[in-house]
């Protein structure tokens, strides 16, 4: 099987473009980068739990685009120009001037929300980007010992994220075959509290074992296979670093990463 | 190698001292094996040993325990780490990486060992739990008897002297368990290793044992060799109690040996005729060529069986052998790729509210999955207003099934058996007509299991189809009419129990292997011949 990038690579290549596609404020650069580094998660994301987290950051960059596009139309300072549509403009009171609910939904206002709403999104998506291709093990493996108690959080939440959503499921899944209606939002009560507990015993459970093996006992602490660092990861890195200093480079950037990383899917034997 | 002197143990929290001025002596090369029922205190004892408590989850400690001469007063958990390895009742939420090579080597990193250390024991745990073939696999698709070897062989790394392992087969086949033991077996005999293990089903290690610590629940504790503590325990494997039953002088703890003093028996038995096969009663379930498949797998391989009233059929298989999918396409929760389920006439998948408590209870793996209720009251209330009965019926049932809960009890702080009770009054307070559970027994201790056996029995006889996934044989010899067994989704074997568990030595129950070639599966079966023959 070939290596894998050294994380801490994807994560400078992920962060600089994020960077650079912020300071640029292009929303079609967004997009399209936003685009490409979809292609290098579809192909070069290993099958593992944590991959998934490119698809739930895309979901909470909808989110976020809907949440501010929104409150851009009902709230906000008046952006004149053409009138697309008017909300009735909800009175209020004389100490609240400056702020509006309603009135006007100028073209000019509306793109600029959405604009805003992109841009958010896709440093939300670039960064999720970041979560699913690389591994969190071996990124916390990567970090020195210093940070031993981030470590153990960095473990915890990385191992429970996938846990929880198969624990939901299970959940959901028992209580409606109680014959409990799960669509309901009061569901969700019936859900949470097993939920909750849970994924506190299994936390405990794996600060436990990590406790038990030593885990931060010792300062040092050497590397069974060390993620090394090769001329690909300075390659890929460096296109990023560059789209820094000119933002349009990214696109080239997110394109080398999808020649230059190795594939790794895993080919499970039966 | 491992001494406690004067332990006492208190949650601060609770009223109740786990363990009173325990004392006892575990010496180099021993496997210990610790029993009794549950909640009383086995998993902390365990934990003692290398300081988790109370240095991780907290407790008042008097008395010391130390270990090669090391006390637990003085280090934490982690100081002792290249002295003990521990491995955790569900080995998959103590993982710490992804791949198998890799969480072998996380304990030698954190050690600080040299890379060509690690390389070195990593390549010799690997063949030792011969796990060379897995080592680029990532952990989450190993099985549960593969995950379990790997949890052993990342403490084994470590070079320990003392292996201290929490029920490491209560979710295993009976192979994989079979294989797990002779692992540790061979562990103490060639290593000297000192194995510190709890287990419920006792009938998988007695024959391994050199000495039983008996926590007995009331803050008692015993340590004895396992003939002596064995002799006039409560908790016991099938196989004691037949020696009990059949008034053997000497407790024989291997199959051999039994085997051996029962001789006459045997010789001497006049085998009943053969039971009749079930007449056939009003049919409830059928499965008509079912198929299921998830991507390229397949789960269930066309698939046809027919379960009627009173019937209480257990299905079993290794682990991954498509049990559960069996059991959750007749519930109703997976929809079949092909072919097609009719429970009392109609699809279970379209089932919903009320309709559906009345026709299918289903317990779930972990019972306490569909609790949600701030108390055992809470609880029964609402099962009450969901079904539109009287207030107070759920928890008459439960009453019924184990008595003394008190109603305000919350459902976590209950044992396990008394919540599998609570889930189980829940959803038979609607009356069910088919009752299924997915692996009921996992961390029931004997008494627990007996209750569940009758139970099970009572609903059966009242015209309800019982269908369980078990990996115990002893439950399935008390309690199933019928056993099917499944590998790689399809039907191997269906039929009476007496005949599938006979027709497998690895899946026959204790007293059958002692008893073989006369078909006798239960204790109770072997006293009623006899006293017939006598």
């Amino acid at each position: 099987m070939d290596r894998s990038l050294h994380p801490l690579a994807w994560w400078i290549w992920a962060g600089a473009l994020a960077i650079s596609a912020a300071r640029q404020g292009s929303a079609l650069l967004s997009i399209a980068l936003v685009g490409v580094v979809a292609l290098v998660v579809i192909f070069k994301s290993e099958d593992a739990p944590w991959a998934q987290s490119f698809r739930w950051a895309l979901r909470m960059g909808l989110w976020i685009f809907t949440i501010r596009t929104l409150t851009g139309i009902l709230i906000g300072v008046p952006i004149p120009g053409r009138t697309l549509f008017s909300i009735p403009i909800l009175p209020l009171p004389s100490w609240m001037a400056g702020i509006r609910i309603g009135g006007n939904v100028t073209l000019e206002r509306l793109s600029a929300t959405a604009h805003e709403g992109v841009m958010l999104a896709a440093i939300v998506a670039l960064l999720g980007a970041a979560a699913s291709l690389s591994s969190p093990h071996r990124l916390l493996r990567s970090l020195p010992i210093m940070v031993y108690e981030f470590g153990v959080a960095v473990v915890i939440a990385t191992s429970l994220i996938p846990q929880l959503v198969a624990s939901t499921a299970r959940i959901r899944e028992a209580q409606r075959l109680r014959g409990q209606d799960i669509r309901r939002l009061k569901s969700w009560k019936r859900i949470a509290l097993p939920l909750l507990e849970d994924s506190l015993s299994r936390s405990l459970d794996l600060a436990a074992a990590m406790d038990a093996r030593g885990y931060g006992f010792s300062r040092r602490r050497s590397r069974y296979r060390p993620s090394t660092w090769h001329v690909r990861e300075t390659l890929i890195c460096a296109s990023a670093l560059l789209a820094l200093a000119w933002p349009p480079i990214a696109i080239i950037a997110a394109v080398t990463a999808l020649i230059l990383a190795p594939k790794l899917k895993e080919d499970v034997l039966p | 190698m491992i001494t406690f002197s004067s332990v006492s143990l208190i949650y601060p929290s609770s009223t109740k001292t786990v363990f009173e001025n325990l004392t006892f002596k575990v010496s180099e090369g021993e496997l210990v094996l610790v029993m009794g029922p549950t909640g009383s205190g086995k998993s902390s004892l365990l934990r003692l040993i290398n300081g988790l408590i109370p240095h991780h989850t907290g407790g008042i400690l008097a008395g010391d325990i130390s270990v090669n001469g090391i006390s637990t007063r003085e280090v934490k958990p982690g100081g002792l780490a290249h002295l003990i390895g521990i491995v955790g009742q569900n080995p998959i939420n103590g993982f710490v990486s992804d791949k198998v090579e890799e969480e072998l080597a996380f304990g030698m990193e954190t050690l600080n060992l040299q890379p060509e250390v690690m390389r070195k024991r990593v390549e010799e745990v690997l063949d030792l739990l011969s796990l060379a073939h897995l080592r680029g696999r990532s952990i989450t698709t190993l099985s549960g008897g593969e995950q379990q070897r790997v949890a052993i062989g990342s403490a084994l790394v470590m070079h320990p002297k003392v292996l201290v392992l929490d029920e490491p087969t209560s979710a295993l086949d009976p192979i994989a368990a079979e294989e797990v033991l002779s692992i540790l077996h061979r562990l103490v005999h060639d290593l000297g290793l000192t194995v510190v293990v709890s287990e419920h089903k006792l009938e998988r290690v007695i024959q391994f044992a050199d000495r039983i610590l008996y926590i007995k629940g009331d803050g008692q504790t015993q340590i004895g060799r396992p003939e002596e503590v064995l002799k006039d325990s409560e908790i016991a494997p099938p196989i004691v109690h037949l020696a009990r039953a059949l008034n053997l002088d000497e407790i024989a703890l291997t199959v051999r040996d039994m085997r051996r003093t029962t001789e006459k028996f045997r010789s001497n038995a006049v085998v009943a005729k053969v039971k009749t096969p079930p007449i056939f009663t009003a049919e409830i379930i059928e499965v008509n060529d079912v198929t299921l498949s998830y991507g390229n797998t397949r789960a269930l391989d066309n698939v046809s069986l027919r379960i009627g009233e009173e019937e209480i059929v257990a299905v079993m298989g290794r682990n991954g052998a498509g049990k559960s999918s069996l059991l959750r396409s007749i519930a109703g929760v997976l929809k079949p790729t092909q072919g097609k389920i009719s429970v009392l006439g109609s699809d279970p998948i379209d089932l919903a509210g009320k309709e559906r408590r009345q026709r299918i209870g289903f317990i779930p793996q972990e019972p306490s999955d569909l609790l949600y209720g701030q108390s055992v009251q809470e609880e029964c209330r609402t099962a009450d207003r969901d079904n539109e009965s009287e207030s107070g019926a759920t928890f008459d049932l439960l009453q019924n099934l184990v008595p003394g809960i008190s109603p305000t009890t919350h459902p976590r702080d209950l044992s396990e058996g008394q919540r599998l009770a609570l889930a189980l009054s829940v959803v038979l307070s609607a009356n069910p007509k088919v009752l299924i559970l997915d692996e009921p027994t996992r961390g029931l201790d004997y008494s627990a299991k007996n209750g569940l056996i009758s139970t099970l029995k009572a609903i059966a006889s009242h015209g309800c189809a019982v269908i369980l996934a078990t990996h115990d044989v002893e439950l399935v010899a008390e309690v199933a009419t019928r056993v099917i067994f499944i590998a790689d989704g399809e039907i191997v074997a269906d039929g009476s129990t007496l005949d599938v568990l006979l027709s497998s030595p690895a899946f026959a129950p204790q007293v059958a292997k002692i008893m073989s070639p006369v078909p006798w599966l239960t204790v109770k079966e072997v006293v009623r011949a006899i006293g017939l023959s006598s």
